[in-house]
């Protein structure tokens, strides 16, 4: 597979292009050349694993922007924007009620770029919850939940449920006061349901309160737990997406 | 016999036809969609960079149990529920309508199961239709319904003719309960510890005593309030022709769903001031 057919008459770049993309090393990593041939772009498709998330074929309505707007590769985007932002955080965060603030006013004033991570974080965890919803409505709206898309919407549903508790369990750790009363107002909404509201608000906050224990298991959902599931379930909505056949189309 | 011959070759035929069809439509992932992906997500890094340069995040005083700021809020995701809160028993708004909602939402494919304008922006006859009509009555009717549960049909009244409003038993959804005469013995109907019985759980016995009135404000006029009226809205939207198939009144019940949606996030985060008032707020106001 050199880039001319003839080997006899190579010009110097091709000399270049074999050298780069026929070495051994090259074909270690990626297998096929580079995608400069139908072949190679499928095999370059389908031989990546993350590449592989897609099929190598698509019908051409569906590469129109204006078909899916981007709105769930967006909201992946963000989410994925938001795991390196927030590892980053991590560095500097110690979710206890005597230093999170005081680390958050750190993060601000004394760490290099530590303001601007936390404006990216805030700013895509807000940017996730919008292009979740509207990409919802990009779903509805093109009737792409119809069978045998079901169960994929389904799917939907739980992540954006689980944005949303993602964003909600991020508000809390700040530890100012508008986390600290926003998440009062919000849990004691769930404490008010009839009979298991009140256990299951003691369970979420960790006692009468928010305090210590609301931030430390805020904090454990935030970090892990939930984007633990989000993966899973993304998984799931992407694998669907193609053993359903692709996005939807007329029929 | 020549006809039982035909047809499956006529068939295969056609299957044929399609596949190269189809083909000829299809566009190779590599280039054409991974450079869209590729762009757009270098596009909006650049956004968001930008957007994290130039506005910081917010970040009040450090958090202090003792000082309830007011008005309190929610998420902004949430202001919706909270908005909800200030009309019906909180039980309701705050758990079982988000769960009625989330599984109604999830259900949605499950009623609407017909192929009928898959794949399409809005391509079915009277989808735009059903879009305005369930856009426009949603909103409408939420922004309604909160200025009548904050009186603003008897103020304006009171504006006008310098007179107090003469019905004061509807002069909010509150009144009905407050301002009505009830039977002293309606306040409170005993049920007993029959009912719920709490003591299998091992939790203490509840004696359960009904406030009708209350019950019929915060919980049995919401409740008629936020099943009837998109009922009633599909009804009437099939009488009038504007929805008829299944995929019409799922558009139509769906714009109606995230315009209610939207009218009341909006209201809870720009409208709701201090003791939660209908007033114009923004977070930013003030001194923090
Ligand atoms: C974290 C949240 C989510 C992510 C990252 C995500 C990601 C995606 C992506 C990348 C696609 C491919 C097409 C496109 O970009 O539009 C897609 C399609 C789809 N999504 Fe999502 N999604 C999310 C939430 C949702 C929600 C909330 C729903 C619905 C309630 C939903 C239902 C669907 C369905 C049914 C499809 C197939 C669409 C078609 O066949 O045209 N997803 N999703």
């Amino acid at each position: 597979m050199t880039a001319t057919e003839s080997p006899e008459r190579r010009s110097m770049g091709d000399r270049v292009y074999d050298a780069i993309f026929t070495n051994r090393l090259w074909r270690s990593i990626f297998r096929s050349g580079y995608p400069n041939t139908p072949r190679n772009q499928m095999l370059a498709v389908a031989t990546n694993v993350f590449l592989h998330l897609h099929p190598t074929r698509i019908h051409r309505t569906h590469v129109k922007i204006t078909h899916t707007f981007c709105l769930g590769g967006l909201s992946f985007f963000l989410f994925l924007g938001l795991t390196i932002s927030g590892v980053l955080l991590m560095f500097y965060y110690v979710p206890s009620v005597e230093r999170a603030y005081e680390d958050i006013l750190a993060l601000e004033t004394d760490v290099r770029f530590g303001q601007l991570m936390r404006n990216m974080h805030r700013w895509m965890a807000h940017g996730m919850v919008l292009t979740v919803l509207m990409h919802m409505m990009r779903v509805f709206y093109t009737g792409a939940y119809k069978p045998p898309r079901e169960f994929n919407w389904v799917v939907g549903v739980v992540l954006l449920v689980l944005t949303l508790l993602l964003s909600f369990t991020g508000y809390l750790l700040p530890w100012d006061q508008l986390a600290l009363w926003a998440i009062t107002v919000g849990t004691n909404m769930v404490g008010s349901a009839p009979l298991l509201g009140e256990p299951n608000r003691f369970v979420l906050v960790g006692g009468f309160q928010v305090g210590q224990s609301a931030l430390i298991r805020f904090y454990t959902l935030h970090v892990i737990g939930l984007p633990l599931m989000a993966a899973v379930f993304m998984t799931v909505h992407f694998w669907r997406i193609r053993r359903d056949g692709g996005l939807a189309r007329p029929l | 016999m020549a006809a039982a011959n035909t047809q499956p070759v006529a068939a295969s035929r056609a299957v044929e036809a399609r596949k190269r069809r189809q083909r000829e439509e299809e566009l190779l992932v590599w280039p054409d969609l991974v450079f869209i992906e590729f762009i757009s997500a270098v596009l909006f890094t650049v956004l968001i960079v930008a957007l994290a340069v130039l506005v910081d995040a917010i970040l009040l005083d450090r958090a202090n149990p003792a000082v309830t700021p007011n008005p309190s809020k929610a998420p902004w995701y949430f202001l919706n529920l909270q908005e909800l809160l200030l009309h019906m028993h909180p039980a309701l708004a705050g758990v079982i309508v988000p769960t009625v909602a989330l599984i109604a939402l999830g259900a949605i494919p499950y009623w609407d199961n017909t192929a009928e304008g898959q794949g399409e922006w809005l391509s079915t006859p009277r989808a735009w239709l059903n879009t305005y009509v369930g856009a426009g009555v949603g909103s409408v009717g939420t922004l309604l319904l909160i200025l009548f549960d904050d009186a603003q049909h008897a103020k304006m009244w009171e504006k006008l003719t310098g007179t107090d409003w003469p019905i004061p038993a509807l002069r909010n959804l509150r009144a009905i309960q407050n301002e009505i005469p009830w039977p002293e013995s309606w306040l409170k109907v005993p049920l007993g510890d029959k009912l719920l019985r709490t003591d299998l759980l091992g939790l203490p016995k509840i004696s359960l005593n009904v406030n009708i009135p209350g019950l019929i404000v915060e919980q049995i006029i919401p409740i008629s309030t936020m099943v009837g009226l998109p009922i009633l809205l599909s009804i009437v939207a099939w009488k009038a022709k504007i929805a008829q198939t299944k995929r019409d009144h799922m558009i139509l019940q769906f714009s109606g769903f995230i315009a209610v949606y939207v009218t009341l996030t909006i209201i809870g985060t720009y409208m709701r001031g201090e003791g939660l008032a209908l007033v114009p707020y923004t977070i930013f106001a003030g001194d923090h």
